[in-house]
């Protein structure tokens, strides 16, 4: 520990903290503009700057480490001065007019630090020179006269991100931030994850949807959890008037610290069609408004007559991005009162089956936690693209390779980790299992078995030439991938649908006993990371919602899809059912088609449950009101309970427990 | 005690300072109380005494030669001089111009804009003011108080006022401190 003085206070902290921590860590105040919390301090701004008895000038708290016997002093004259010496140099060299900026009145940290120095005006002028805007993004805006160069974007694009789209070009007043090679952000290798946005001090990144519309006192700030997949990124959502303005991610969040990408910041607030506002019933072939009491008693008749009469009667299937709540009532209602023949999530349970098949068999869960990756110095990633889906997990990924970690991709498909990887394997269709086999034959022969395999697997036979032979991948990848892994202080193994889509467990019962060997399995502790499907595909399975389906033959179907929208092949399946219930948030074809829709609140408008694909349960807040006839999913279930004369029950908590959890932050890390 | 002199002028501006003046509502009657409201654009009198004002509020940037010698004049005839707004202490909206020159903002005034069904012509006449690059007032002379804010609330224009009307130098921060 190290003790210092700040302001007259001893504070201690540990080695290698910074000043700028210790003091905030004492509750003392020195304004920043470069420095974020979950950047690498950079010491660019010289906001930060203290007196530091026995220095020969001012210091940069922020990148100045705290040591034994240090007296710093924060707030005398010639610390102020220096503050407002520094904003004023920094407002005369680009372009800021508070008055028609977005930012302006208490979002903007610059505004704020000046109004913090009492300054009623720039003691030194711009110098006029326009400076570029780009406005080629879909989603913001880069204004360059706004920017002070502080490189927060620059640093969370690749601290945080591991995107490197943002840079610096060129020197002194000429410095601007430039995506790549200087191109136009909106043609960039930009992801539109939009963390940039978020860490921008100023309105130099401005977001299209929400600049203008409500400052900072003006909105309601609400702490949720995203629902765009299994990961569970937390969020808040900024609203003003029953409007989602925008969408931030939570820095205090556990699973994503944070970092957002498109799908959970951006996508939510697009237009995500035609909202159903009012229940719907077939008559005289076309779909006419009608209320709740019609449309539930015309539901409840035809589930009735369909009652317990197996594959010829009731199929219900859900979305897994249903919350926790509504997935328990799905079940009970139509599993366990109305014995329907099929009862289950629309994603089948092709990314938990396997594992939940697996997890059984071990009679605990197996899985790791998401933050194994922030230390990982191998990633072997297989049948899984976190380009594509699960995007802040491949974040964590992207981030760390600089940092000198390897990266293996196994995957037959075109993928999105192909180009980052240090290894790229492209097995043949179906001959995963072989090739993780040859892997743990390498480990073997180079008599680095760190723990040994629960299954018998035939390593004689998997030699790196044969294993080439089966796979096509070459015999020297496999025995440089097979050498890494024994190396490996830290390796962290994720797997996907690619791995989970095979009907039969031996390739994930390779990958585990390989993450075994190469030490990333045990009792204790785990590295292997599933990334399952969307927001709820743990609960589904937790639930027993993770059977595949086959609507043929059955009399009614009852479609749970909430905000979800329907995948071609379920249109398909739902071609010849002769009675089509649909609860869903917004029309398609899929609403077309039915007998029955009922209009069902989205994400932002309920309450409830998810559970990531850490096992991790999270909750979800309501931020908005939905439209007056329309009503949260778990109410739906409810009142169609009760026109059917069922009571439900609310102990999903215990109804979790039923099944053997994949993967349990509190069991397995 | 004598009253105060004070006097207002508004050069490239919006007048939307003086209307944020004017939202002082009945507190204008406290302030006269306590000051001899002279010369404004919203009184008769138009130009400040000859003989010396004590305040001298001027709203909006300097755009030209006819601004530039009413900022003098006022700052003459005044002993304290208050740049009242965000044009007036920055430039503001007004200061936009200066991104370009001073014939293309003529050019697209008048011979650009759409409603110019004629020829446009571009005033030369030597009687009329001629415009120059746009400018703080504190560019041109010395500013004693700078009240940001596009507008500044009446709140502040009030707490400024009062407290020069009092013989202090009014102090902006917190609630009374906004560039917008």
């Amino acid at each position: 520990m190290i003790t210092l003085t700040i302001d007259g206070k001893e504070v201690h902290v540990p080695e290698g903290t910074t000043v700028l921590r210790a003091a905030q860590q004492a509750g003392i105040h020195i304004p920043t503009l470069c420095d974020h919390k979950h950047l690498v301090p950079y010491g660019g701004c010289r906001m930060c700057l203290v007196e530091v008895e026995g220095a020969r000038t001012l210091q940069p708290s922020c990148t100045l480490p705290a040591a034994n016997g240090m007296v710093v002093y924060t707030n005398t004259p010639a610390v102020q001065e220096a503050r407002t010496f520094v904003l004023t140099l920094i407002f005369s060299e680009r372009n800021h007019f508070c008055m028609y900026c977005p930012v302006s009145g208490g979002d903007c940290e610059l505004q704020n630090a000046a109004y913090g120095q009492g300054m009623t005006e720039w003691p030194l002028q711009p110098n006029w020179q326009p400076y570029p805007v780009d406005g080629s993004h879909e989603f913001f805006v880069l204004d360059h006269n706004r920017c002070i160069m502080c490189r927060r974007c620059v640093r969370a694009c690749a601290e945080l991100v591991g995107n490197f789209t943002l840079g610096v070009q060129e020197r002194g007043a000429n410095s601007r931030i430039i995506a790549d090679l200087d191109v136009p952000l909106g043609e960039s290798t930009c992801i539109s994850c939009g963390t940039c946005l978020q860490v921008c001090p100023t309105g130099a990144i401005i977001d299209r949807a929400s600049a203008y519309q409500g400052r900072l006192k003006d909105v309601t700030r609400i702490k949720s959890t995203c629902v765009g997949c299994s990961v569970g990124c937390g969020i808040e959502m900024i609203v003003r008037d029953n409007r989602l303005l925008r969408i931030e991610g939570d820095w205090d969040a556990p699973v994503n610290q944070g970092v957002l990408c498109k799908i959970g910041r951006f996508d939510p607030l697009t237009n995500q069609g035609e909202r159903i506002i009012t229940p719907l019933v077939r008559r005289n072939g076309a779909l006419k408004a009608t209320t709740w009491e019609e449309a539930l008693q015309t539901v409840a008749s035809r589930l009735q007559a369909a009652k317990g009469r197996g594959s010829a009667g009731i199929a219900a299937l859900a979305s897994t991005r249903l919350p926790v709540e509504a997935l328990y009532y799905f079940k009970q209602l139509f599993a366990d009162k109305l014995d329907s023949g099929i009862v289950t999530s629309i994603e089948e349970g092709v990314t938990t089956a396997l594992p939940g098949w697996v997890a059984h068999k071990l009679g605990k869960p197996f899985e790791g936690t998401l933050d194994t990756i922030h230390k990982a110095d191998v990633v072997l990633a297989i049948g899984v693209d976190l380009v594509e889906n699960h995007q802040v997990a491949g974040f964590f990924v992207k981030r760390i390779l600089p940092r000198g970690c390897k990266l293996v991709v196994v995957d037959p498909y075109d993928n999105g980790m192909h180009a980052l990887a240090d290894f790229s394997l492209r097995p043949k269709k179906g001959t995963d299992y072989d090739l993780l086999v040859g892997l743990m034959q390498v480990i073997a022969s180079l008599g680095r078995v760190r723990a040994h395999p629960i299954g018998t697997h035939d390593l004689t036979r998997h030699t790196p030439d044969n294993v080439s032979r089966i796979t096509g991948v070459p015999a020297e990848t496999i025995r440089e991938v097979g050498r890494l892994l024994a190396d490996a202080e830290h390796p962290v193994f994720i797997y996907g649908k690619g791995l989970t889509r095979a009907s039969f467990p031996t390739a994930l019962e390779a990958l585990l006993d390989l993450a075994r060997m190469a030490g990333a399995l045990d009792d204790n502790r785990s590295a292997v990371i599933g990334t399952k499907g969307q927001a709820n595909s743990m609960a589904a399975y937790l639930f027993d919602l993770d059977k595949a389906f086959d609507l043929k033959g059955h009399q009614v179907a009852y479609l749970a899809l909430g905000d979800d929208h329907p995948s071609a092949r379920l249109l398909e399946h739902v071609e010849h059912v002769p009675f089509l219930v649909v609860q869903a948030s917004y029309a398609s074809p899929l609403t077309d088609r039915a007998d029955v829709v009922l209009p069902a609140a989205i994400w932002a408008e309920q309450a409830g449950h998810y559970v990531n694909l850490e096992g991790r349960l999270q909750e979800t807040r309501q931020g908005l009101t939905p439209p007056r006839e329309v009503r949260s999913n778990a109410a739906i279930f409810q009142a169609l309970a009760e026109t059917l004369g069922i009571t439900l029950e609310d102990n999903w908590r215990d109804a979790m427990q039923q099944r053997i959890w994949i993967s349990q932050p509190d069991v397995c890390r | 005690m004598r009253k105060l002199k004070v006097a207002s002028d508004w050069l490239a501006g919006c007048a939307g300072c003086h209307m944020s003046f004017l939202d002082i509502d009945e507190r204008i009657a406290k302030l006269v109380e306590l000051v001899d409201l002279r010369a404004t654009p919203i009184t008769d009198l138009k130009e400040p005494d000859e003989n010396g004002c004590d305040i001298g509020i001027l709203e909006g940037a300097i755009n030209n030669t006819a601004n530039e010698e009413v900022a003098k004049r006022m700052r003459e005839r005044c002993k304290i001089l208050v740049a009242l707004g965000d044009c007036a202490v920055f430039g503001g909206v007004v200061a936009m111009r200066n991104f370009g020159t001073i014939e293309d903002a003529l050019k697209r005034a008048y011979v650009e804009t759409e409603s110019t069904d004629a020829e446009g012509k571009i005033p030369s006449d030597p009687e009329i003011a001629r415009p120059t690059r746009v400018r703080a007032v504190k560019e041109v002379v010395k500013v004693d108080v700078a009240v940001p804010g596009c507008p500044p609330d009446a709140d502040v224009i009030y707490y400024v006022l009062s407290e020069l009307a009092q013989g202090r130098m009014p102090k902006l921060k917190d609630e009374l401190l906004h560039w917008h």
